[in-house]
């Protein structure tokens, strides 16, 4: 479990500041007239989009998401600043509570919100 | 488990919500299997970034399946997925085997008695049972 939150956490701050550089560098292309540099990160993004997938679904079923929060958490990391914003919430609402409940060995309905 | 059991545990996939998400799923593995045909047409075409999306397009569609059925199967075994890999008293059950080691460590020649190896590997067998069980308390 905290190991699934520290790698979605790194994931989801790698995901998104490679989306954003790939975001100013298109915008930048639409000048400068050369795709090279954005076909480069673009490709790495698609990359690090796929490790994210694969560490924040697991994520999503250890913390017991709803589709809603669960479709939101994996499409984050393909829209310019989401992932920080879902990132921000999910902690906020559903891993702080989670890993607040952890050390307790017996009972679920332990962490008051 | 009887068969109407089983059609119960089942139900609730033919839920408004739950046909929803259903078209959803295959509209959006459609989706990304066209996107990655067009990619594949766009590579063929001389786009040579498109190879990666060629083969990224199928793999999405391919997570979005398996997402999907896992959902669905933890949506219908609830109890599953509530002990993962925290479950506490398994210790127990590893401990002793290094236990019973370390008191023949003593003795050098002997590599591995037989009947050790035998319980040890039913310990790892009970263990391996008991990890996704979480209901270890009551039986010690």
């Amino acid at each position: 479990m905290r190991l699934n939150v520290i790698l979605y956490r790194v994931m989801a701050y790698l995901t998104g500041v490679v989306l954003i550089v790939l975001c100013v560098l298109a915008i930048l292309q639409a000048f400068t007239d050369d795709s090279a540099l954005v076909n480069v990160v673009g490709t790495v993004h698609g990359g690090l989009y796929i490790i994210y997938l694969l560490v924040a679904f697991p994520l999503s079923r250890r913390l017991r998401l709803t589709a809603g929060p669960t479709v939101a958490l994996l499409l984050a990391g393909t829209i310019p600043v989401m992932t920080f914003i879902v990132e921000r919430r999910i902690s906020h609402r559903y891993i702080d509570p989670a890993l607040a409940a952890l050390p307790a060995p017996a009972p679920p309905a332990a962490a008051p919100s | 488990m009887s068969g109407t059991q089983a059609t119960r545990r089942w139900r609730f996939l033919y839920t408004p919500k739950w046909l929803g998400w259903h078209l959803l799923v295959v509209a959006s593995v459609i989706g990304m299997l066209w996107l990655g045909d067009w990619q594949l047409r766009r590579a063929q075409a001389g786009n040579s970034l498109s190879w990666a999306y060629t083969f990224e397009w199928p793999l999405f569609a391919i997570f979005a399946v398996f997402f999907w059925i896992k959902t669905i199967r933890d949506e219908a075994h609830p109890g599953d997925e509530a002990a993962p890999a925290e479950v506490s008293l398994p210790a127990g059950t590893r401990q002793a085997p290094a236990a019973v080691a370390s008191r023949d460590a003593g003795e050098p020649g002997e590599a591995e008695d037989p009947e050790l190896a035998a319980y040890n590997a039913y310990l790892a067998r009970l263990g391996k049972e008991v990890k996704g069980h979480g209901r270890w308390h009551g039986l010690r």
